[in-house]
């Protein structure tokens, strides 16, 4: 691999490092999903570290160019964290509801207790005043 | 013991037909107690709600008619109902048969009952395309389950105490008609169709239409198989 191309990845997996590391320090990142984050930047950084072992290993499996099997675990990468992603988005999605229903019916409780102290001022006043 | 019933009538937008189906509810059957479920209408739905004193739960968000209904079923486990009746808030259902489809609850005779266009074929009987949808999900929930059931998306049903538990704490989302029937198949409920008569919506726009009708048959299909696999060891 290019000496160029080599450093231009170093340069690309220190950035997402970076970019990781300000969005937690933010706390925009939780813990347990930033875990798949660096886990990924991990195996991403082996890969370019050991191109070459990692292209005796592809050509053994047929694919010609390091760079095709680094887009090839890369793309994998994804795509499986899109479907982690789904999952949370799911999961979020029914507590979501759950929240929306138990709000929606306390607001009806309310409502009602509103309503009956409403009418229990209303007979007081009514009853204070003398015929 | 006498048993409390209890109306579920999700309401989307229904600002024309809410209060007529209110209306006759009360007028037919004062002694069953109703919950209108105004699923965030963008319409005066929740003015006309509150203009009658109706008996209300107002959804802050659009939560879609599996959520809305699910709410009642929660509202109906917290209060204590025995049984629960769906229909829906757009007049399609036609009241009188309200009896006949809490009948076999009362009786004990079936946990869920559904309310059937299709057994004596009377009244509204929906556009020929629908009704070969619907035959097409009938199909497949039969080769799921082994249960016949003719309507599969009729929101005209009822169930008992146990089941009003069950559907408080899961009830399908988007489009929840044929799953509930898978859950109910698969959970060894008794299912009973009776018929009942439907009328054509009195105003406004079915929540099916268009292109939605092929997502919906493409998903309600997906659902029901995957249902099918997901519930597979809690067959009888």
């Amino acid at each position: 691999m290019p000496i160029i191309l080599r450093i231009l990845l170093y340069l690309a997996i220190l950035f997402y490092f970076v970019w990781m590391y300000k969005l937690f320090k933010k706390q925009k990142l939780n813990l347990q999903y930033s875990l798949m984050w660096i886990f990924s930047g991990i195996i991403l950084l082996v890969l370019v570290t050991f191109i070459k072992d990692f292209e005796k290993v592809l050509h053994f499996l047929g694919i010609a160019e390091g760079m095709n099997g680094l887009f090839a675990i890369a793309i994998f990468l994804i795509l499986l964290m899109l479907m982690i992603i789904t999952s949370i988005v799911s999961q979020m999605n029914n507590r979501h509801k759950t929240l929306i229903q138990k709000c929606a019916l306390l607001e009806k409780r309310v409502r009602e207790l509103e309503n009956q102290m409403k009418g229990e001022q209303n007979n007081a006043n009514d009853n204070s005043v003398p015929d | 013991m006498e048993k409390k019933t209890l109306v579920i009538i999700p309401a989307y937008n229904e600002e024309n037909n809410i209060k007529i189906v209110i209306d006759s509810l009360s007028e037919m059957y004062p002694e069953i107690d109703y919950i209108v479920i105004n699923d965030c209408s963008n319409d005066r739905t929740k003015e006309v709600l509150q203009q009658m004193h109706a008996n209300y739960i107002d959804l802050p968000l659009n939560l879609g008619i599996g959520g809305g209904v699910q709410t009642g079923y929660i509202y109906a486990y917290e209060n204590q109902y025995d049984v629960a009746v769906q229909i829906d808030g757009d007049g399609q259902h036609d009241i009188t048969y309200l009896k006949d489809v809490i009948a076999p609850i009362l009786n004990d005779t079936a946990d869920c009952v559904i309310g059937s266009r299709y057994i004596n074929n009377e009244g509204f009987q929906s556009s020929f395309m629908r009704r070969v949808g619907i035959n097409f999900l009938s199909r497949l929930i039969k080769i799921c389950t082994g249960i016949s059931v003719k309507d599969v998306t009729s929101g005209f049903r009822a169930v008992n105490r146990t089941w009003i538990q069950n559907f408080a704490l899961d009830y399908a989302q988007d489009y929840p008609e044929p799953e509930a029937i898978i859950t109910e198949a698969c959970r060894g409920a008794r299912i009973l169709e009776v018929p009942v008569k439907m009328n054509a919506r009195l105003s406004g726009e079915s929540s099916i239409s268009g292109m939605k009708t092929v997502y919906y048959m493409i998903k309600v299909s997906l659902a029901i198989i995957l249902q099918r696999i997901s519930l597979r060891k809690e067959i009888r």
